[in-house]
């Protein structure tokens, strides 16, 4: 191992502790934010600190077979693994991570290989509230991953490249080179794929609440569980990071990125999952199937056009 | 030198002398009987041999008289040919009838002689009364034949049969008596030369004669009689029926032929299409095997007659070998292999064709049976297939392009009734055993050599044959013949030929052939090992398997068309006897062969339209085709159906699911991929072509992108494990058709890419599907479950699989999809990319699914003590794991040859830094990828690892579970109609919409069939009529007025 | 034409109908026989040739020059070996004939069609 590659690596672990931290915090201030809007006091944000150092903590544990161990590990390993594939911050170093590996399918594609880690080692733990979520979790996803890649595919005729770090390097300047102005059907195509990603209500099916409980991760517990949802939080950021990247300009410095992470998040979880109830699987696959759908085959059709 | 009248002199004796030596001993006269028919068999056989040697042909005079004072015959080298065939053919039926003659009466074998006699003289006189005698002769001594058989069915038809021949008579009559009224002679020569056609009723008269013969040779609809016939008779005297008489009468009319006016050749071939195309779309509905048989018979002679009326009007008339091969190639064919499929009738006493299964307890009469439907419906290595492929040539090079779709069409209707027959003859469910005798054993045998060594002395005689691609077939009747051997040892024997055939012919090979080379050869020796665990002795399974196998290599060096299209002929037919070796594949072979003879005529019809614009069979010459619109749309539908491409996918998931576990990995992994590399030949030949105004790669994109989407979708929906692979495999071959049709270096790479790892994951997922099934009596998934601790090899294996066919990475999938929407979006197409991806999703559905259902979740009870299946199994899946494992490290190992390859044709448009692949719109570092991934996996692994010790393993049920506890596996694991809501949300998408089109079709046809039939009322009387107004319309349609 | 070979056409249409319409089989074999008898009428009439005789060489020719005196031979041989083999069809008929009638006791056309399609 030379030492350019040892500095990646170092610059990795870096950007990767700190977005971990601000993603840990930014869950905690969501579950305050929604508490509130829901007229509860709502936990303390550093909750999920909490949590998860309990969770490691716990003295057993149980396997129902080596799937079953190995299902949080592949999905961390994933999240970790799609933060660590974009370029998180403009022109830093530090920030650009391995973005050299690929462009933005690999993030796409890389999405899915904790999906179905976890889906595995969901699928071994023999519960059938696992299976089922997963089930749904898939059928979902098929679905939201239609406007999403229409999006995509649309900004990539748009900047004609893949290359996440050109795509936000076309968008510098001023405020209206974001792709959420120069191609806005594309970005509202990409962002209502997200809520289906994010899993929030109305697109909560996976996990349903108060219907099976808890979905996929239903038998995980003590560390496997704090894996879980160390995994949440950076999974989550990379996501909000990719989108930032693609539709918001990107980021230049950490402050930038804290500040437009939080306000996509806000928009996604609590302008939207707290005023909307439940769908139905079917439902929501038909739901992304239409307009969103629509709305990114135009976005690609207007923009081939140009 | 023998004079041939001592044929007449011979037998016309022996007749009269029979019945007194049966007085003295009856096995004296039948030793005479078989003494005469040896005799003359040994004149018409040295006649043979003397004219082919250049000696003078025989003209003989009677009563020392010159024509036309005398009768004369004449015995040139046709005569010779015919003469051989019919007096082979009563030689070997006279021993087959053996029995039967001594049953009944010496009477039998007297009028026996005399019908060979008269057949004899058919052929040879060239006088128009003397012919009739002859005519007459046959006839008679076959009502009496016929009528010997003392049974109510054979006397109907014997009746109908004495109408018809006496209207046939009556004008034949007619005709003679005028010609020789206008012409002053009955001798053919002179006839032909006295202008006896220049006088309107010369024209009338003629017409009379040759109608009167045609009718001999049961055209549609003038046949009612003829079918009764075949179907009532004894198999023997059916076999004369349909072999000789049909061939003396078909001479007759190839004689009369200088005597017609041109205008009665296009009728001729109108009535020989006609009653080709109809005689099999009623055969289509028929049960009885020997009525099916008679349908066969008639269309069969339609074909031929159409063919020698169509010959005869070529402007620039071919060489003479082309002709000798036509018409001898399928007149030979249709002797000898239906005088053998009616003696086979006699042998097996089974009517109805479902019955037929009997003859799978004797795998000898099997191969004879279908080593005969194979000659019949045209295929390799018989003669027929010659035939038929120099006749759509000629016909294509002489613009008769109707008549290449109207023999293709009717050949069509042949095999599908055929084949079901075969099918149904190979589904052994009876412990019944066929009584044999050696009498009738041996002439059927014999039949069958004779067919397949001519066949093989067709290489010789068509141009751009060549031996050495039927070498293959060859090295299959050896491996047949080392049956006895232990199959570990035959296994052996094949895998070594295959990588001896590999050694030699892979370096030969250029670029995109080469790597093709690799998937067909080194992909099948892979696969040969899964065959290893075979263990009950099987027979056939080796040779079908390296005959197909070889000529998928033959496939990659073919020079000319014909060897393209033998080579592809031979993997049909030996994949649909493959397929049709599974348990329940009776079905799904009929509909796979039924597509794959459809797809390879219509290869046959591009070809022949190539034939036509270049004049060469060479594949090279089709790059200098101008408008070549046309030939791409028939080559590229005909590889599109073998590749199962949506519209005509409806043969694949039967055929992949109903086929044997070892054999369906050949067919995903690696004969799919022949319909690509038919795609990829023919766009390296003929580029980009336009039809129309239409770019035809625009469709071609559609399609595969359709494909994959269907296919993905319809493999979610599975309960059935092979099916659901089946449907998977499907998709991944729209990808690969969707990026070849980009034609472009990015497109093509992918397509080549996508192609090795398909046969990579798909080669382990259906060894590993094949090695289950070894252990778990069901392919319902949801009746498995919880297998990863009985089989964890397998597991592993099957995950790496599917995490590689789903494109996620680190794995070479993700390259293949990686790929594909670079070039995608390289070329502009923005909304395949999005149905690709789209389609790519719903993948993911299907791969959980099997991982789950099978492996995951709760075992059940009975599959407890289910182990790891046999090692032969497990080891070609690790080869394909490591194979798939390299390529993840280090794409590069795969992606630089094949862009070295594809830049043969294009200028490469992805440069490489180190490990990256750079496209003009992205780059992806594999190897980066890889390492990256493997990184943050160990880190948590790490960590759970360090609290292992925490773990505790807890027991099948020790689960969370809300109010009860769950106590059967049955209950708990969730697997059956595992995504009901995607079923609601896009189910109406995978109804079997097509399915039901080609139904409907299929139905249509048997009804159309169904109805024509209903011509053939029983009624003699009508028959009669039938010939009648035949006559008119003919009268008509020819005009002589 | 002469009025023979009229005559001998007129015989052919009436046998035939006879055989297409007559539901007997007896009836139709008889059609048949009709159609034989017209047929060998019109073969003899090709061959006549006005104010000659038979081609029959015996004493009452002797001497004669037989090409001039003659009619025609060759139809006249002709119409023997029509009419022999005219007589062994009907003959064979009528065999058959007999043999349908023992198994069906009927002689009606429509009683043979269980061969069919």
């Amino acid at each position: 191992m030379n030492s350019v590659t040892l500095i990646l690596i170092g610059n990795a672990i870096l950007s990767l502790f700190l977005i971990t931290i601000w993603g840990l915090t930014l869950n905690g201030m969501v579950m305050k934010i929604v508490a509130r809007v829901h007229g509860r006091f709502g936990p303390p944000v550093w909750q999920p600190f909490l949590d998860i150092i309990k969770n490691n903590a716990k003295r057993t544990m149980i396997a129902h077979g080596t799937m079953f161990f190995l299902g949080p590990v592949f999905r961390i390993a994933s999240g970790i693994g799609t933060y660590l594939f974009i370029p998180a911050i403009f022109g830093s170093t530090v920030f650009s991570n391995f973005s050299f590996s690929g462009d933005v399918f690999l993030v796409m594609y890389f999405i899915f290989f904790g999906q179905l880690g976890m889906a595995l080692g969901a699928g071994e733990s023999g519960h059938p509230y696992s299976p089922i979520g997963v089930s749904r979790g898939l059928a979902q996803m098929t679905a939201f991953e239609v406007p999403f890649s229409l999006a995509v595919i649309s900004l990539a005729v748009q900047y004609n490249t893949l290359s996440i770090t050109e795509i936000v390097a076309a968008q510098q300047g001023s405020i209206l080179n974001w792709t959420i102005f120069t191609n806005p059907l594309a970005a509202i195509a990409a962002l209502i794929a997200l809520l289906g990603m994010n899993m929030h209500n109305p697109f909560s099916i996976v996990i349903a609440p108060q219907e099976i409980p808890i979905g996929p991760p239903t038998e995980y517990h003590s560390a496997y569980l704090g894996m879980l949802q160390t995994n949440r939080a950076i999974f989550n950021i990379a996501k909000l990071v990719l989108y930032m990247n693609l539709f918001f300009g990107g980021a230049t410095n950490f402050i930038t990125l804290i500040l437009k992470t939080f306000l996509i998040y806000i928009f996604t979880s609590v302008a939207v999952g707290v005023a909307f109830p439940r769908f139905r699987t079917e439902q929501s696959i038909r739901f992304f199937l239409k307009y969103p759908a629509l709305i990114g085959l135009l976005a690609i059709i207007i923009v081939s056009i140009k | 030198m023998v004079n041939p009248i001592y044929i007449f002199i011979t037998s016309l004796g022996a007749a009269f002398l029979l019945n007194l030596f049966q007085k003295i001993n009856r096995k004296i006269a039948d030793l005479i009987f078989f003494l005469t028919l040896a005799v003359i068999n040994y004149i018409s056989l040295f006649w043979f041999y003397q004219l082919l040697q250049g000696y003078e042909a025989a003209k003989i005079y009677t009563a020392g008289f010159l024509p036309p004072y005398s009768i004369n015959l004449y015995l040139g080298i046709e005569e010779a040919v015919f003469l051989v065939l019919i007096n082979l053919l009563g030689f070997f039926s006279a021993v087959y009838l053996y029995k039967k003659f001594r049953e009944i009466s010496i009477k039998a074998m007297i009028l026996y002689l005399v019908l060979i006699m008269g057949l004899n003289g058919l052929v040879m006189t060239r006088d128009l009364f003397n012919l009739f005698v002859f005519l007459e002769i046959t006839s008679i001594t076959t009502y009496a034949l016929i009528s010997l058989e003392d049974n109510k069915y054979s006397l109907t038809a014997g009746f109908k049969f004495i109408i018809a021949g006496g209207l046939v008579s009556t004008l034949f009559l007619i005709g003679t008596i005028y010609l020789y009224r206008l012409g002053g002679s009955l001798n053919l020569d002179f006839l032909v030369n006295s202008g006896v056609l220049n006088t309107k009723a010369g024209i009338l008269a003629t017409f009379l004669l040759v109608f009167a013969l045609l009718i001999e040779l049961k055209p549609f609809p003038a046949n009612g009689w003829a079918l009764d016939v075949y179907q009532s008779v004894h198999p023997g005297i059916a076999a004369i029926i349909a072999s000789a008489s049909s061939a003396a009468i078909f001479f007759v009319i190839y004689k009369f032929i200088p005597l017609m006016p041109s205008s009665f050749l296009p009728l001729l071939a109108g009535i020989g299409g006609v009653t080709f195309v109809f005689s099999n779309l009623m055969g289509l509905k028929q049960t009885d095997a020997r009525r099916l048989l008679g349908y066969s018979s008639i269309a069969q002679m339609g074909l031929l007659l159409a063919a020698l009326a169509l010959i005869m009007q070529f402007d620039n008339l071919q060489s003479l070998s082309s002709i000798i091969v036509i018409i001898g190639g399928l007149f030979i064919n249709h002797f000898l292999a239906k005088a053998g499929l009616f003696w086979l009738a006699g042998i097996v006493q089974k009517r109805n064709i479902r019955s037929w299964k009997i003859i799978a307890n004797n795998p000898p009469l099997l191969l004879v049976f279908g080593g005969f439907i194979l000659a019949l419906i045209g295929l390799p290595p018989f003669p027929g297939f010659w035939a038929k492929w120099e006749l759509v040539m000629q016909l294509s090079a002489n613009n008769m392009m109707v008549w290449v779709w109207i023999i293709l069409a009717g050949s069509l209707l042949e095999a599908v009734y055929l084949f079901r027959w075969f099918g149904y003859a190979v589904k052994n469910t009876e412990v019944e055993e066929i009584r044999t005798e050696a009498a009738q054993y041996l002439p059927v045998l014999i039949f069958l050599l004779g067919l397949l060594y001519l066949g093989m002395e067709g290489t010789h005689l068509v141009s751009g044959a060549d031996s050495i691609y039927v070498l293959p077939v060859l090295l299959g009747v050896i491996l047949y013949v080392l049956n006895w051997l232990p199959n570990k040892l035959k296994g052996s024997l094949c895998l070594l030929a295959v990588i001896y055939f590999s050694y030699r012919l892979l370096p030969a090979l250029q670029d995109i052939y080469q790597l093709f080379g690799v998937v067909f050869l080194i992909g099948s020796a892979v696969l040969l090992i899964t065959t290893f665990a075979r263990k009950d002795i099987f027979k056939g399974f080796y040779p079908l398997l390296i005959i197909m196998i070889l000529s998928l290599g033959n496939l990659l060096q073919a020079k000319t068309s014909l060897q393209f299209f033998l080579s592809w002929e031979f993997i049909t037919i030996t994949s649909y006897l493959l397929i049709l070796r599974g348990k329940f594949s009776l079905k799904a072979a009929l509909i796979y062969i039924t597509f794959s003879l459809a797809g390879a005529y219509l290869i046959l019809a591009g070809m022949g339209l190539a034939f036509r614009d270049t004049g060469v069979v060479s594949l090279a010459g089709l790059a200098s085709i101008v408008n070549s619109g046309y030939i791409y749309v028939l080559l590229g539908l005909g590889f599109l159906i073998k590749i199962g491409i949506v519209g005509f996918h409806v043969w694949l998931p039967g055929a992949y699911t109903e086929a044997e576990d070892d054999f369906t990995p050949f067919l995903s992994a690696v004969l799919s991929k022949m319909g690509i590399f038919g795609l990829i030949m023919l766009a390296i030949l003929l580029g980009e072509p336009v039809l129309k105004g239409i770019q035809l790669n625009y469709i071609l994109g559609w399609l595969g992108v359709l494909t994959a989407f269907f296919g993905a979708l319809l493999a979610a929906f599975q309960e059935d494990i092979k099916k659901l692979l089946a449907y998977s495999s499907l998709g991944q071959l729209g990808y690969i058709v969707l990026a070849l049709a980009i034609h472009s270096h990015l497109g093509w790479v992918t397509s080549i890419y996508l192609t090795f790892t398909h046969l990579l994951f798909k080669g382990i997922l259906f060894v590993a599907v094949a090695g289950l099934l070894s252990r778990v009596k069901t392919r319902k998934m949801y009746e498995m479950g919880g297998l990863i601790n009985n089989m964890p090899l397998t597991f592993i294996s099957v995950l790496i699989a599917i995490i590689a066919l789903s494109g996620v990475p680190p794995l070479s999938g993700f390259g293949g999809k990686w790929l594909l929407y670079s070039s995608l979006l390289e070329k502009g197409w923005y909304l395949q990319a999005g149905l690709a991806f789209f389609a790519s999703t719903i993948a993911f559905l299907y791969c959980y699914r099997i991982l789950h259902s099978v492996f995951l979740g709760q075992p059940k009870t009975a599959l407890r003590d289910v182990k790891e299946p046999s090692v032969w199994y497990i080891v070609p899946q690790y080869l394909f794991l490591f194979g798939i494992m390299a390529i993840s490290m280090y794409p590069n190992l795969i992606l630089k040859p094949v862009m070295s390859a594809v830049s043969t044709y294009f200028a490469s448009s992805i440069y490489w830094e180190d490990y990256t692949v750079i496209s003009s719109l992205g780059y992806w570092n594999g190897n980066a990828v890889m390492m990256v991934t493997m990184g943050v996996f160990m880190i948590p692994l790490l960590w759970l690892l360090f609290r292992i010790k925490a773990v505790t393993k807890v027991k099948q049920f020790n689960i969370v579970y809300a109010a009860e506890r769950p106590d059967r596996p049955e209950t708990t694991h969730y697997a059956h109609n595992f995504f009901a809501h995607y079923q609601k949300a896009l189910g109406f998408l995978a109804r079997p919409k097509v399915t039901e089109f080609w139904g409907n079709i299929a139905e249509v046809i048997h009804s159309v069939g169904a109805l024509f039939r209903q011509l053939y009322t029983g009624n003699g009387q009508t028959y009669a009529i039938h010939i009648l107004i035949f006559l008119l319309i003919s009268y008509f349609i020819l005009g002589v007025k | 034409m002469t009025v023979i070979s009229i005559l001998g056409f007129i015989l052919i249409i009436i046998g035939l109908w006879g055989m297409l319409t007559q539901k007997n089989i007896i009836k139709m074999i008889i059609g048949f026989s009709i159609i034989d008898t017209g047929l060998h009428l019109v073969i003899v009439s090709i061959g006549f040739i006005k104010g000659r005789t038979a081609p029959i060489i015996s004493k009452a020719v002797e001497g004669l020059d037989t090409g001039k005196n003659f009619i025609d031979p060759v139809p006249s041989a002709l119409v023997l070996t029509a009419i022999v083999i005219g007589l062994a069809i009907t003959a064979l008929m009528l065999v058959y004939a007999v043999k349908l009638f023992r198994f069906k006791r009927s002689l009606q056309i429509e009683d043979f069609e269980e061969l069919k399609w």
